[in-house]
């Protein structure tokens, strides 16, 4: 085709194209609006409708079944019967419509008009009290005049206006008394079936499609009017978020998918349109931490505006199953540089901490409080420094007088292996390890233990045990250790599951002791651990020098002959040279390193090796060493590690996700796992023990180190103790030092021993419960009695023992339970006890009636006492709690074998006091207070019960 | 394959690859005839279609070339390769004939003649308008914007990277002090580059594409376009890792990976290694050498380039043209300089003046 002069395309052509990208350009802008409408979270949304009308229906359902439909037809007619009386007075309603709004146009009328009057009244007062200040009195006079005129003509309308409203008030009631029969139906027909109506208009409108303007007020460009289906968030209250540098407040926008998350009702639907779990403790309305004041990221972690679609949010999954389930369901993949992911569910409590601050264990933090039992349990804390935990004693014991405990030979073994000798020791394993087993660093270890031992027993104080071991019997001694309260801190080998399974760690396992430590040694340490070590947490349980020898030969049995027949390795002095020049030439050149080391002898070498390598290996951590004192642990900070960015973490060459809670676990379960591979030299290697952990245990401290990390949450939104939770949790802290908790369930919490079967067949038989025991016992009682422990159940085996503890431990305890009940410090004690006429031998008939003496025998009778002495009472109970206690023993401590004796609020006996509970209960607790002594313990006391006297 | 994969990653070290660059361009310029005719740009295509596939058959290449930042710069490699394909095509075409002293294509008659502005041209332009928006917009849908973390100035990301235009300044920063590389080098590149009509006053080339009549000012601005700007952003952008490291095509970016950097100074190669004394205490009697160095290159080096090759174009030009012309191509040639030396010798800078943030 011949184109135009001076054209070089053809236009037609021109214009085919344009029209085809024109539409191409328009398709590719319908692709951009629905790209941008179509959102996975308004699916969500609409399926949730759904899901609410599933539920409504099943309410309506009982709803209905809950009212009778005739009952509703009646209700219906009353209705029709009122309205046809109402209707039959329509003549008399008009004409009273009309009265009414000729007074309503008179109401109006005179309020312009009083409104004019006052205001002018006011205007007019302030010129004549103007005029009379600056001595113009005869135009204030002439003011007045006319002001006084107008105050009566307004208060005249003002009158008027009440006389109006009055009448208007009366024709108002006379309207509505037309109607009364119509009302009184209709009132009828709410209380009894309103919910029907309701509930069926809540159902009707649950559904998307059940209004048209729905889809109007949804559509794509209208839809910022007033959308019906849009992104649900709430502003956190007092917690914030960094973004960009700045702490703003947190925006959660989790609940546009997680519909019903604060709605109970929906606990069986699956996810995203489950009710929250817990609504008790989170989320709910009335919970403590409502989801409009806490938000949701708050503890379980992510960004709270990622909504888009399942994958946008960033969930983690809990393990490979999980993962492959979202997989299938969501097409399930991580995100790109996704700064916060939420939590693992299994380390959603990691959340809690940044909030609750200053306790040790938080309510209802399972995991957690798991996770954190376990760093004590393991000793975490001894090389690791974790703010606010500065305040626990090492966790290993004592090595200052090693040499008088055990041999040189039988630590060596120790220390290279522990679990040679004692298969649940939580003494971690250094040697040996996944790193350190080549046989040139196995060789330098041997001469670091050899030196290792030889500093401690070198550096031992010397000590003789107080008394000598003359034999005993084992099977008493087995017996003992069974029953008088060794188990709620150690398992011992040889004793039986029975016992065993109360499993509590807090002290060593105790296995073959008759190749450890002498008869001498044991029997001392039993009757007075202080004796060996002066901060021992080992209770004295005033054992007599016959039961102390009777255990010790039952713990003498308990031999391990492989491990005591092993022969340590010999210092090899040249490999100890070799590490000791090592060390000198850390800073120094290696001749000078070598003169340093011709500068020593023999022995002083080997003492120095032993030095350095306590130091190396921070054996000083746990123990208490001589020469390492004030020495900082060897670990990293723990403080902040939840937050420490995942390519700080040295994953070597370890084929695992690069994760940090990955890495968290895979550390705990071997800490030398990252040695693989490495070509490291023999100082150079990881030094972080081995514990042998199992992978549950792993799994609670990943918890507990996940919780460690820096989010700063403001004052305001932080649970800040009050002075009750500080002393209760002082408290707590003592009672967790000396694991009080072992023997006593306090407040809900420990009462370990409970587990062994005697005890849990006969709960009269265990340590008592202290429920409330803030409020049982006066403060200078039990103040006295931490000090000078005595019995107080004579029946029971199992005893309180004596604890080492410094006045303001003991003073500490004592207010952390005054604390839990938030008492003052002292409820007063009669001196003498002011009787009502008759009163007194009412109460003593009572006693007789209700039979206290039958198992409060001590001072009544000789039978054998099932509960305390009531002579002690007056100066052990606080007066309200026994009062509190006798009118029902169940609330107090759910189990008690005390009976009840006014269940339902009815005395048992009504014929005495009339009956009354209160007087009954009174005369009791008076009477109590009578028989009460005065001094504790009592004169002779010790005497009697044979129990020694502290000094 | 592995051992092959190994090579080619030892290959695509900075040195060498940049050096293999440096031949290919010499022979692009020398051989631009055979390159330049179609049955090349064919036998190039299905020789190097089988070795992209094999490319992209390895994980760690192809996660690199597929995050979605990096997708501009295929298209950039690609139609690079293409654009520069078609300009040399086409001047071998026309300097065959003016060689046989016929005119160039563009000056046949037919393709003399003139049109319309509208709407021949102004309605095309409209089309690419269009045509360009219809690809912005669906390439932003599919490909969503490749954001990073919340910035956070105690966590930056590593590798942390400038635009991939910048790419190769970042590049250029990993062998010059951050106050040549981000500042002086940049400002003397935009300076050229708005300086070239003032400077470039040969009609020849104009309005027709010629290689042989324009060598030397094609060969000057194609060395720094393609070599030095465009190579240094592949670079960048494909080969560097995290703590910029470089990493071979196939290489998985281990974070850790460890490499030996120990550059010293001229300074101290010449005062304590040659010389074998302390370093002077007078901050320009220590660093005289790198100056006298620095001068020597300007000068003597300037003036052997013009008594040998310069002559003729100084007379065409004059002198200010001609200097600064000189003065901007040896600025440029001192980035490879730069390369080799630290390649070769370990050497930081040839002048070393910390003390007034002055490092050449």
């Amino acid at each position: 085709m011949k184109l135009e002069p001076g054209m070089a395309f053809d236009t037609k052509v021109q214009n085919k194209v344009f029209a085809f990208l024109s539409i191409l350009l328009l398709l590719s802008t319908v692709w951009v609006i629905l790209d941008d409408y179509i959102r996975p979270w308004k699916a969500v949304q609409i399926k949730a409708l759904d899901i609410k009308k599933e539920v409504l229906g099943e309410k309506l359902k009982a709803v209905k079944a809950s009212v009778k439909p005739e009952e509703v037809a009646a209700l219906k007619k009353a209705i029709e019967a009122g309205q046809k009386i109402r209707d039959s007075r329509q003549a008399e309603v008009d004409a009273l419509k009309k009265e009414l709004g000729e007074t309503q146009a008179k109401i109006y009328a005179q309020k312009i008009i009083n409104g004019a009057d006052g205001s002018s009244s006011s205007a007019m007062t302030f010129q004549w009290e103007m005029k009379k200040e600056h001595g113009k009195d005869a135009a204030a006079k002439k003011l007045k005049g006319k002001l006084d005129a107008l105050n009566i003509k307004w208060g005249k309308g003002k009158d008027y206006f009440k006389q109006l409203t009055t009448d208007e008030k009366n024709v108002l009631n006379a309207i509505a008394a037309k109607s009364k029969e119509l009302k009184l139906a209709q009132k009828d027909y709410k209380e009894k079936a309103g919910k029907l109506d309701m509930t069926q208009e809540a159902y009707d409108s649950a559904s998307f499609f059940s209004d048209p303007i729905n889809f109007l007020r949804n559509a794509p460009f209208i839809d910022y009017l007033d959308p019906t289906i849009k992104i649900q968030q709430v502003v956190a209250e007092n917690i914030t978020e960094d973004r960009y540098f700045k702490q703003t407040e947190k925006v959660d926008r989790c609940m546009t998918c997680h519909t019903f998350i604060d709605k109970p009702g929906y606990e069986k639907k699956d996810n995203p349109y489950k009710t929250h779990p817990n609504l008790n403790l989170m989320v709910g309305a009335d919970s403590p931490h409502p989801m409009k004041k806490t938000g949701c990221t708050t503890c379980h972690g992510g960004e709270g505006q990622r909504v888009f679609d399942f994958n946008a949010a960033e969930h983690r999954p809990e393990n490979e199953k999980q993962k492959q389930e979202w997989i299938a369901k969501y097409h399930y993949h991580e995100g790109h540089k996704i700064a916060q992911p939420i939590r693992k569910k299994s380390q959603t409590e990691a959340g809690c901490v940044k909030c609750h601050q200053g306790k040790e264990f938080i309510p209802q933090a399972d995991r957690l409080n798991k996770g954190r039992q376990l760093v004590q349990t393991y000793g975490c804390y001894g090389c690791h420094k974790i703010k606010g935990w500065e305040h626990l004693r090492k966790p290993g014991p004592s090595l200052y007088k090693i040499s008088s405990k055990v041999s040189k030979e039988w630590t060596k073994n120790w220390v290279w292996f522990p679990r040679h000798f004692n298969p649940k020791t939580k003494m971690p394993h250094y040697f040996n390890q996944s790193n350190n087993s080549k046989p040139e660093f196995l060789k330098k270890n041997v001469a670091e233990v050899n030196s290792i031992v030889e500093y401690l027993f070198k550096n031992s104080k010397s000590f003789s045990p107080f008394t000598r071991y003359n034999g005993g019997n084992a099977d008493k001694g087995k017996a003992l250790i069974q029953n008088v309260g060794c188990i709620s801190c150690h398992q011992v080998e040889g004793i039986g599951n029975d016992f065993n399974k109360v499993g509590s760690k807090k002290g060593p396992y105790l296995t073959g002791l008759g190749s450890k430590v002498s008869g001498d040694w044991l029997v001392s340490w039993l009757m007075r651990p202080s004796h060996y070590q002066e901060d021992t947490v080992m209770p004295s349980f005033r054992l007599s020098k016959r039961e102390a020898s009777d255990m010790t030969s039952y713990l003498l049995t308990l031999k391990n002959k492989k491990f005591s027949e092993m022969k340590f390795s010999d210092l090899d002095r040249s490999v100890r040279d070799e590490l000791l020049l090592e060390y000198f030439s850390s800073f120094d050149t290696i001749a000078v390193a070598k003169t340093k080391l011709a500068g020593l002898d023999d022995h002083q070498r080997t003492l120095e090796l032993g030095k350095r390598s306590i130091g190396k290996f921070g054996c000083y951590s746990c123990h208490n060493i001589d020469g390492f004192e004030g020495r900082s642990p060897i670990g990293v900070d723990l403080t902040n590690e939840g937050s420490k960015p995942v390519t700080q973490l040295a994953f070597g060459h370890e084929h695992i996700e690069h994760k940090r809670d990955v890495w968290f676990k895979n550390h705990m379960l071997n800490p030398r796992r990252w040695d693989r591979g490495n070509n490291k030299g023999f100082k150079d290697l990881l030094r972080m023990p081995n514990f042998f952990m199992s992978e549950e245990d792993a799994d609670l401290l990943t918890v507990f180190l996940l919780g460690q990390n820096s989010e700063k949450v403001p004052m305001a939104g932080q649970k800040n103790l009050n002075e009750y939770e500080v002393a209760e949790e002082k408290g707590h802290r003592v009672m967790s030092k000396y694991n009080c908790y072992g023997c006593h369930n306090i407040d809900g919490m420990g009462g370990d021993i409970l587990k062994a079967t005697a005890y849990a067949d006969d709960p009269n038989e265990a340590p008592p419960i202290l429920a409330g025991q803030g409020h049982r016992v006066h403060t200078d009682w039990f103040y006295n009695f931490l000090g000078n422990v005595h019995t107080i159940r004579p029946w029971l085996k199992v005893r309180m023992p004596t604890f080492n503890l410094s006045n303001e431990e003991k003073n500490t305890i004592v207010d952390g339970f005054r604390a839990r009940k938030k008492l003052p410090v002292f409820e007063e004690k009669p001196e003498k006890v002011v009787w009502e006429p008759g009163e007194r031998a009412a109460a003593k008939k009572l006693i007789t009636e209700y039979a206290c003496d039958s198992c409060h025998t001590l001072g009544f009778n000789k039978d054998e006492p099932m509960a305390p002495n009531l002579h002690h009472a007056k100066n052990r109970l606080r007066a309200s709690w026994i009062e509190k206690w006798l009118k029902d023993p169940q609330s107090v401590m759910p189990g008690t074998t005390m009976p009840n004796f006014f269940a339902d609020g009815e005395a048992q006996e009504p014929s005495i006091l009339g009956g009354s509970v209160d007087r009954q209960v009174t005369a009791l607790r008076k009477y109590i207070q009578e028989i009460g002594e005065k001094e504790f313990p009592e004169a002779g006391w010790y005497e009697a019960t044979g129990f020694k006297k502290p000094e | 394959m592995e051992a092959l994969k190994e090579f080619v990653n030892i290959l695509s070290g900075p040195q060498y690859s940049f050096t293999l660059t440096l031949i290919m361009f010499y022979l692009l310029m020398k051989y631009y005839r055979i390159i330049g005719t179609k049955k090349f740009a064919w036998g190039f295509v299905i020789l190097m279609t089988p070795v992209y596939l094999w490319f992209m058959s390895d994980d760690v290449f192809r996660t690199i070339i597929a995050t979605p930042d990096n997708i501009p710069i295929s298209i950039l490699l690609f139609s690079v390769f293409f654009f520069t394909w078609l300009t040399v095509h086409k001047a071998a075409i026309n300097d065959e004939r003016i060689e046989a002293g016929e005119c160039p294509i563009e000056g046949l008659p037919e393709n003399r003649e003139k049109v319309w502005s509208w709407p021949n041209l102004v309605y095309n332009e409209l089309f690419v308008i269009i045509a360009g928006t219809i690809f912005l917009i669906v390439w932003a849908i599919i490909f969503k914007a490749p954001l990073e973390e919340p910035a956070n100035p105690t966590w930056a990301p590593n590798p942390a990277k400038a635009p991939w235009y910048f790419l190769g300044l970042q590049e250029m920063l990993v062998y010059f002090d951050p106050w040549m590389a981000g500042v002086v080098l940049p400002v003397f590149i935009i300076i050229g580059l708005v300086a070239i009509p003032y400077i470039d006053t040969n009609p020849k080339g104009n309005g027709y594409y010629t290689f042989s009549e324009r060598k030397m000012a094609i060969s000057c601005f194609m060395f720094g376009w393609l070599v030095l700007w465009i190579f240094l952003i592949i670079i960048g952008t494909f080969l560097r890792g995290p703590n910029w490291t470089f990493y071979g095509p196939f290489e998985y970016w281990d974070f850790h990976k460890v490499v030996a950097e120990a550059n010293i100074n001229l300074s101290e190669i010449i005062w304590i290694k040659m010389l074998g004394t302390t370093m002077p205490s007078n901050l320009i009697v220590r660093e005289i050498f790198g100056i006298f160095v620095i001068l020597a290159y300007f000068g003597i080096s300037g003036a052997m380039i013009t008594k040998k090759w310069g002559q003729d174009i100084l007379e065409k030009t004059g002198k200010i043209r001609y200097y600064f012309f000189l003065f901007l191509v040896l600025f440029m040639a001192t980035l490879p300089i730069k390369m080799y030396l630290r390649w070769l010798f370990t050497l930081k800078y040839i002048v070393a003046l910390p003390e007034w943030e002055l490092n050449l």
